[in-house]
């Protein structure tokens, strides 16, 4: 039953794939409307960290910018299995996006991808939280498969709730298997679907227990022209511009409290951030104002001292001081926004960093995650939000 | 923290001190039966009255006594008083009061542009402000000179939430003899509830009536009075006093319990007892009987 891509592998097929040092799979979720879900996009030119594109891929024919023809679908291949660690990555800690997402949202777009696996939301869309997860491949995946004539990427939208359901089928098989040797194995497969004669893509979850085996397959689009993969692309680089100032928020669950709460009074906020390490909220309408300031958080990147004295002021003022020396600076982002963004702590990130990109361009919040037991940064996995900015504000 | 004390120059007519946030945002929501409503802010030496009014026929008030502050500066002469938006004061207080954690809140009135300024005093690296503009206040339209003619001491008010009257008023009748308490409605269908005070002597706690009793009064500001009471409070709550008076004019009391979050402060545990007897906020309601020319009394 199983047709397509898989069907006439020989073990010459994967020779390339030990150069592959990153995949990077981008699921947009940018043709929703589509019965199918988002694009995925596996990438294998990149190293870890560095998202710039090299020419390492011999496979690439220039000419090809849709997924379109036979030979195309014969070059475009993926596999591999999931890890328990990647398993449980996804599972707990970034597919929270399918319940936020498509219970707010209809026309949310939702990218996921890897590189590293990167989950991309809103991404290309421009409006709304762009939201990117990314992590090694290694961290996620073995025996781990890929090419296409996309520079070794394949960027696909899927919708995350179905990927989620189907991961957690495949976890439960594997929780009855008890052991081991119930891998999860995902592809890329083509197939016929019931009442249709046009084939359509799928991502197929392959479980096989000792006393049962679940196959699911997961409709995804067809997979991003060339050009999208390439805009995906200078996205995920653009991101990279990193604020100067980025201080460091740690009781997220407070801050979500906070924010819940302001969003009765009004819907736009003020976030000022400066070098002394002051985070500073506000919401102001012409009937009420109402801000919270929280003082001496940790400091990454540019920092400086509290001048003398700005204890005795308001957080207003001396905020406002700040950015008139130039060592804060303030934007205006949704408060809808800013709540949407803090459901990634459900994500369960052990804290959060914010800062304001260079001319006030977006808040950028950055998630980082511990190696278990222990206080370094995992750095196999990377997430980070941006939120648009309304206005660029000057003040609060 | 004296940031903003010397702006006015002149001391402000207020500096009060507050650490049950929430206990206030009960308290406030149980009178805010729509979502944008205005109130008025009565400022006197034994604490703060909110009034709210509805078309002339319901009035609520709220007393906060001193005993509900922590610190409580009263320096005006005269009661000052000032309008403001309840629904965006207790919006704001909400904002103040995190679960697990009762911040200390200073309130103070009026700011420089005479707003409502609240702002959290005791942690220095973490602090909440509000300014709440504040209007030239509405005169209430009536004041309401209450004489009782008889009076209920009651749990009773839930039957006017929880049953499903059939028309827009309710006919609320006290009698002496026997002592009950009849409510009837009319509409579609009839449905009347009758409470005779000796079987009922658990949700009619006093009584005390003279003579017969009965007007009616539009379902809504009924219900007005009970349905926005937060579960919470419901739970210890203390009764709440029926009372018509001449006229007709309906009084329902309750009395809330004004609880520190967590309500366990190791300083405030010896006097505990006698604090939470004065931790209570009193919230008054005051309801018009429907004119009573015509029974009908359709408009």
């Amino acid at each position: 039953m199983r047709s397509g891509l898989n069907a006439s592998r020989t073990p010459d097929d994967w020779s390339f794939v030990t150069d592959i040092i990153v995949v990077v799979a981008v699921v947009v979720y940018r043709w929703s409307k589509k019965a199918v879900g988002p694009p995925v996009f596996f990438d294998r030119t990149l190293p870890p960290g560095s998202l710039t594109t090299k020419s390492t891929d011999r496979l690439i024919s220039p000419r090809i910018t849709q997924w379109e023809g036979r030979q195309i679908e014969r070059a475009m291949k993926f596999k591999a299995f999931l890890t328990q660690d990647g398993v449980h990555l996804l599972d707990k800690r970034t597919l929270f996006f399918s319940q936020s997402a498509t219970i707010s949202d209809a026309h949310f777009r939702k990218h996921l991808a890897c590189s590293l696996l990167y989950i991309t939301i809103n991404l290309l869309s421009g409006d709304g939280v762009q939201s990117v997860a990314q992590f090694n491949k290694d961290v996620l995946f073995r025996d781990y498969r890929i090419s296409s004539q996309n520079a070794g990427r394949i960027a696909f939208a899927v919708d995350v709730a179905l990927l989620h359901r189907a991961l957690r089928s495949a976890l439960t098989i594997q929780a009855q298997a008890r052991d081991d040797t119930a891998a999860i194995q995902i592809k890329l497969v083509k197939k016929l679907p019931a009442g249709s004669r046009d084939p359509a893509p799928f991502l197929t979850f392959e479980t096989k227990g000792r006393v049962s085996a679940v196959v699911q397959d997961v409709p995804i689009s067809k997979p991003l022209p060339r050009d999208d993969v390439q805009q995906l692309q200078s996205a995920l680089e653009a991101a990279q511009d990193l604020p100067q100032t980025l201080v460091q928020v740690q009781d997220l669950a407070q801050l979500q409290s906070l924010v819940d709460r302001l969003r009765n009074v009004g819907d736009l906020l003020t976030v000022a951030i400066t070098r002394y390490g002051d985070l500073h909220l506000q919401v102001s309408t012409s009937l009420i104002t109402v801000g919270s300031e929280f003082r001496r958080l940790r400091v990454l990147g540019l920092r400086a001292d509290p001048p003398i004295g700005d204890r005795t002021l308001s957080a207003p003022t001396r905020t406002e001081m700040a950015i008139q020396k130039g060592e804060g600076l303030s934007v205006q982002v949704s408060l809808k926004h800013l709540a949407k963004s803090l459901q990634c702590h459900l994500a369960k990130p052990d804290c959060a960093f914010y800062g304001i990109a260079p001319q006030g361009a977006c808040l950028t919040v950055i998630f980082q995650f511990f190696i278990p037991g222990t206080r370094l940064t995992d750095k196999s996995i990377s997430f980070y939000c941006r939120l648009p900015v309304l206005d660029p504000g000057s003040g609060p | 923290m004296s940031s903003s004390a010397g702006v006015g120059g002149d001391a402000p007519d207020l500096v009060c001190q507050l650490d049950c946030a929430q206990g206030m945002v009960d308290a406030l929501s149980s009178v805010r039966w729509k979502r944008h409503q205005d109130a008025v802010v009565e400022i006197s030496e034994h604490g703060v009255v909110l009034i709210v009014e509805e078309s002339g026929c319901l009035q609520a008030k709220v007393y906060l006594k001193r005993e509900l502050f922590l610190a409580y500066e009263y320096t005006a002469e005269g009661r000052p008083r000032f309008g403001l938006s309840l629904g965006l004061f207790v919006d704001c207080l909400n904002t103040f009061s995190t679960p697990g954690h009762a911040p200390v809140i200073e309130i103070r009135y009026p700011g420089p542009d005479m707003q409502l300024l609240l702002k959290t005093v005791d942690s220095p690296d973490a602090c909440i402000y509000a300014e709440i503009r504040t209007r030239i206040p509405d005169t209430i339209s009536w004041d309401c000179n209450f004489q009782s003619t008889g009076n209920v001491h009651a749990t009773f008010t839930e039957a006017v939430d929880d049953l499903e009257w059939p028309g827009s008023s309710i006919q609320i009748v006290l009698q002496p003899d026997p002592p009950s308490v009849i409510l009837r409605g009319e509409g579609h269908g009839d449905l009347q509830v009758e409470f005779p005070y000796y079987a009922n002597t658990d949700l009619l706690i006093a009584f005390q009536c003279d003579q017969h009793v009965s007007y009616r009064y539009k379902y809504k500001f009924l219900r007005a009075t009970t349905s926005h009471i937060p579960n919470s409070v419901l739970k210890d709550n203390r009764g709440s006093k029926v009372t018509i008076g001449r006229g007709g004019m309906l009084k329902i009391q309750h009395l809330i319990s004004v609880k520190r979050a967590g309500g366990q402060h190791s300083h405030g545990d010896i006097s505990g007892g006698i604090q939470q007897l004065s931790r209570i906020a009193y919230i008054e309601f005051f309801v018009k009987p429907e004119e009573d020319e015509s029974p009908v009394n359709d408009t």
